[in-house]
Formats: C-alpha cells, structure tokens, sequence
C-alpha cells in the first residue's frame, strides 16, 4: 500500500512547513516509524516518520522549500506499485502552491514567519529622534535610493534591517510578488524588470480580478487553408502511415506565432516578467477525473510531423496516467481544444505560471461575407486568456492576428 | 498526596562540552520516547564557547573563518534543530527539556511560546521585565535579545532548548549574525538588572518556573541514575 509523507500540522497555528532535510532519498528502503524527513516550523524541527513500509519512491518537495500543511511531500510505495495516481493527484496542488519564497528570495533569514510585523515591537523606527537602523540596511537604502525615514522597520524594537529595505524595493507589487507562483522550470528566459507603468498595471488589476487578472480575447478564423493542407499532407504521408491533425497545425502555428510575438511567450514573477527564450506548448487532454496539460518542448522548432508523433504519445500516456511530473510542468503556452465536443466558444482558465492560455472552438460550416459576396467556409473561434499584469491587450491581439494569418496562409509558415 | 507529574532537574557542573551535551541528549530523549526514562527531564548546564548551526544556518551568519575560531578556542558545531546560527559559552545558562509533548500538548508553536514563558516568569522573578517579539522566537529586553530559542523534536519528545544570557562575554557574539537578524544586540541578566549575577542563582529561578509554567513538580536527579 502507497503511503504519502504529508507536511503535517504540527501546531494548530502553523499553515506552512519548510523541508529542511530528507534523511531518506529516492530508491532507499524505508519501515513504517523510520524517520522519512525533517521540516521546521518557526524555531522548531520535527522529525517525521513513515507510515508504511517499502521504498521512498519520490520526493515531490525539495529540501529548503515552504509549503501549506497537508502538502503531500514524497510517497513510500512497494517497488513496482502504480503511484501515478497519488502522483497527479499531488501535482494538482503542490507546484502551484510551493511559496515564492522557496525559489525567489532564497531562505528567508526568519521564515516562515518572515512576513510578520511586530505588533508588539517595543518602539517605531524614528522613536525618540533617533532612526534605528542595521548597518547593512542603510548600505542597502543607500545604494537604491530609499529614504529610511520612509520606513517602518520589522526588526526588534522597530529597528529597520535587511527585509525591510527589500520589501520597500519590491513595494511596487506588494500583493502580486506575494503570490505569484514562481518555479524554476529549466526554460531559458531573460528577465524583463518591471516598468513603473507595469507595476500599477500590475497593482491595480489584481485587487479587481483575483491573483491573476485574466482578460479574454476572441477571433473567427477561415480554417479553409489548413483543412486543404491537412488533406494535402496527409495525402503526401500516406505510405509512412504518419498523420497530421488540425490540432498539430495549430500547436505549430501558434508556437510559431509566440516566437514571433515573445511578449506573449512570458511569466509574470512577482518582480519581474520572465520572457522565454523556448516555447513550450502545453495541451490540455481531458482525463478519466480531470485534465491534465502534457507538455510539448521547443515546439516552434519542431516540424508538424515531429509535433504530431509527439503529442499523440503525450496524448496516449495521459490518458494511461504515464505522465512523470517533467511532461506536464511548466507550460509557457497552453492550448485547450473542446472542438470536438462541438463547443464554438469558450475561455479557458490560466495555468500558472503561464501567461496565456488559447481556448479553441470547433471548425464549423459558416456564411460568411468573402470578396463582396455570401460563401459557405469552415470558421473556428479561439479566444486567447491572458494575464494582464503581464500582457497587455494590443500585445495579445497582435499575437492573435499573426497567428491567425499563419492558419490563412499556411504557406506563410514555412517562409 | 499531589496528582502532579514529575520534573527530573539535572543539572550539570562545569562547562559540559557540546558533542557530549548533544550525545546526552539523544540518547535521554531515545529513552523518553522508548518509555526507560518515565518522567520528563530538564537539563541546566553550561558550554564552553561553541557556535553551532541550526539547519536554517547559512554559514554566511559566522563571520569569523572555521580557522580563525579554531584558532581562538571556539568550536564550530552543526545540528538538527531549527533556527540560524547560536553562541553559546560560559556564563550562559542552556537548559535542554526532554519532554513528552503528548503528556502536555502536540503543539510545537506552543511548546516555544511556552519556553518563553520560562524564561519571561524567571527574568520576572530577578526583577528584569522581559518581552516577546512576534515572528522572532526568544526573549528580548526591549529590543536587546536575552535568551535564544530553538528545538528539535523527534515523535513528539523534545531535545535541543533555549540558552538564557547570565553574564556571557557578550564579545563572542561578534563571532556571529545572531539568529540570522543582523544587528541583534545581544544583553545579558548582569547587565539588564544591573548586579553580579551567577549562572548557579539563574538555575534555580529557571527551574522554579519550568516547573510552574508546564505543571511540574521538580525532582533532582544524579546523571547516574538516567537511563
């Protein structure tokens, strides 16, 4: 029997734990009561043990990461025993919710209590005529120009240090940089800082819709051109038994369209936008209980026979639960197609950390108004979710132009 | 005849070297959780000069080299307990409780917060009017940190504790970032109440309220008669 190793709730008062060591690692042998791994709570360490037998087959958090109590951290397992399903199941929740701190600021020096301003604290900076301040905190405000007297300070007796000359560089996007999840996916990106533009885009959207203030863009597209392609490729395939499908044409297309467009190919970061330098396209593939978003790397640079051969593997492990958390992490870009429901429109809800998320519709027989005259042609309707403390609309809209060109003339994609 | 549980006290001579402390207190604590030791334990000691890292230690928080604090005497320590980089040395008061928190409660929270109280009702007892700083564990005398805390539990028995400054020489801490919080001002009993105080008189106010504040009766016991 699979057994979980859980962050448990060592105070009625604790909400997050941080791992700070595993005494087992992946493949050792472990017995129900052998101490799996050590995680802390304010200044307090707990051992915690095992509650069946076999083998730690993963460790889903890593050492030094803070996680919400109940987050399942790693799986003892018989050897050859099916553990996907706790493994997706976990999934569902632990990447999203891993705190910024883990990967952004490194280990903060108080966690996991760092955020805390103490009611308590016996006198404000200022107190007395006197600015209390570390020396590494007026070095710090020194070199970026923040007036100290700005500031109230968080550390004993009000003195201001390190943390919060940090939080007061980052206070443009106090509440974003909170609860973006950020994860360090092995996608190369550039850093894009923020503007001061950017930062109240940022501010202002999220107090009106949530962490991540989506708007939805939605455009008709002639699929004419790509129908005649698919039939002509396919044609042209025949004998190799390969088979191109709409939905490959339109990883390709928009994954060439996003490499054309990278402003759309982004990760909001808290304090800063990630810009990927790759494209990863993930599909959205509905599964027995839910769905889950396989991930096609470097999609701009592949060929549609290459894409077509591998989403349909993708497609196929999903489906058996084969997925390993590396081929279903970190989307840049996902694709979400409930055309074959029958579905004409929908919007799809972002992924974190993607940006952008493109919802398509089926390809349906429409009049529609060519050269001056009534025609009958296939039409499909994507609309694109996108995060607007990242992407703005214009920015989206012309994404969604290029892409939608791309599938009018396919031809433009091979120049 | 009083229906309270009973409070093994022992309390060590001299400065009791760290690894051996350590040692010690694995082993009281194995036998706490095995049930050979039947009753809670607190002990009181002192450490020759150590500094010892918690897990949270980022060795960026000892300013002096491993050489450089060899060469002075002081030894350098890692350990499993939470919390960043602690001083500890002679006339300072450690006290290491091995308790059974499902005999009190299973909370780790309030197992620190209640050795604050220890600390806060001794120092109170030596008329010095100690205070808690939320988010920052330990005992602060206005903004200058008395006593540090940190702890290691394994199956809910307690080892690793607290260390209360007596008459410290507060110039080892410059070895060090306390706790990680750069420019703590560390204090000490002798110099917050103002007269010589000795570790010997501490230990006893200390006991005294560990006993009081977790509901025990205080018994002292030999190092001998432990498991």
């Amino acid at each position: 029997m699979a057994s979980r190793i859980v962050m448990s709730k060592l105070s009625p008062t604790m909400e997050e734990g941080r791992v700070l060591k595993w005494v087992k690692q992946e493949g050792d042998p472990v017995e129900s009561g052998d101490v799996v791994v050590e995680v802390e709570t304010d200044k307090a360490t707990m051992e915690v043990e095992a509650m069946g037998s076999g083998v730690l087959r993963k460790i889903l958090v890593q050492e030094d990461a803070t996680v919400p109590t109940g987050t399942t951290l790693g799986v003892v397992a018989a050897e050859d025993e099916d553990i996907s399903a706790i493994l997706e199941e976990s999934r569902a929740v632990a990447p999203a919710t891993v705190q910024a701190t883990a990967s952004v600021q490194g280990p903060a020096t108080m966690e996991p209590s760092a955020p805390v301003v103490p009611s308590a604290a016996p006198s404000p900076a200022g107190d007395g005529g006197r600015l209390k301040a570390s020396p590494l905190a007026k070095r710090m405000a020194d070199e970026r120009g923040i007036r100290l007297e700005a500031l109230r300070g968080t550390g004993p007796g009000g003195r201001i240090i390190k943390r919060d000359i940090e939080a007061a560089a980052s206070a443009g996007v106090p509440a974003a940089a909170a609860t973006a999840p950020v994860i360090d996916y092995d996608i190369p990106y550039e850093r894009v800082e923020l503007s001061q533009l950017r930062k109240a885009i940022a501010r202002n959207l999220i107090q009106s819709l949530g962490p991540i203030p989506h708007f939805f863009l939605t455009r008709e597209i002639d699929m004419g051109e790509v129908l005649k392609l698919r039939g002509e490729l396919n044609e042209s395939l025949a004998e190799s038994g390969a088979k191109i499908g709409v939905n490959d044409i339109i990883v390709k297309t928009a994954a060439q369209a996003l490499s054309e467009h990278p402003d759309v190919n982004v990760s909001f970061a808290g304090d800063h936008i990630r810009r990927f330098t790759r494209v990863d396209v993930g599909i959205a593939v509905a599964v027995r209980d839910g769905l889950i978003t396989p991930v096609l790397r470097d999609a701009a640079s592949k060929g549609l026979r290459q894409i077509s051969a591998e989403s349909r593997e993708l497609i196929a492990r999903a489906r058996n639960r084969k997925l390993a958390p590396e081929d279903y992490q970190g989307a840049t870009f996902t694709i979400s197609n409930l055309g074959m429901y029958g579905i004409d429109e929908f919007t799809a809800v972002i992924n974190p950390p993607a940006a952008t998320i493109l919802a398509v519709g089926a390809t349906q027989e429409k009049p529609v108004v060519v050269d001056g005259a009534v025609a009958i042609r296939p039409r499909m309707r994507v609309t694109l979710s996108c995060d607007h403390r990242a992407v703005d609309g214009a920015m989206g809209a012309e994404f969604l132009a290029t892409f939608a060109e791309m599938l009018e003339n396919p031809l433009r994609m091979v120049l | 005849m009083s229906s309270q549980r009973i409070c093994r006290l022992l309390r060590l001579e001299g400065l009791t070297d760290y690894g051996e402390a350590l040692e010690l207190q694995r082993r009281l604590a194995g036998a706490r959780v095995e049930g050979e030791l039947a009753d809670d334990l607190l002990i009181l000691l002192e450490h020759p000069r150590v500094i010892t890292l918690g897990r949270g230690a980022r060795g960026s928080n000892v300013i002096e080299s491993a050489e450089a604090l060899a060469a002075s005497g002081v030894e350098l320590h890692e350990v499993e307990r939470g919390g960043d980089v602690t001083y500890h040395g002679p006339g300072q008061l450690v006290g290491y409780p091995i308790i059974d928190l499902r005999h009190h409660n299973q909370d780790l929270h309030w197992y620190l917060r209640q050795l604050e109280e220890v600390l806060l009702r001794a120092l109170a007892s030596l008329d010095i009017s100690g205070i808690r700083v939320p988010g920052y564990t330990g005992v602060w005398v206005e903004d200058r940190k008395i006593a540090s805390i940190g702890v290691h539990v394994t199956r809910w028995v307690t080892f690793h504790g607290f260390a209360l400054n007596v008459c410290t020489d507060l110039a080892d801490f410059d070895l060090i970032v306390p706790c990680g919080i750069d420019a703590v001002q560390m204090t000490t009993v002798e110099i917050e109440s103002g007269r010589a105080s000795s570790v010997d008189e501490v230990a006893d106010h200390v006991a005294r309220s560990f006993a009081e504040t977790f509901g025990l009766v205080m018994q002292p016991v030999a190092l001998q008669k432990l498991p």
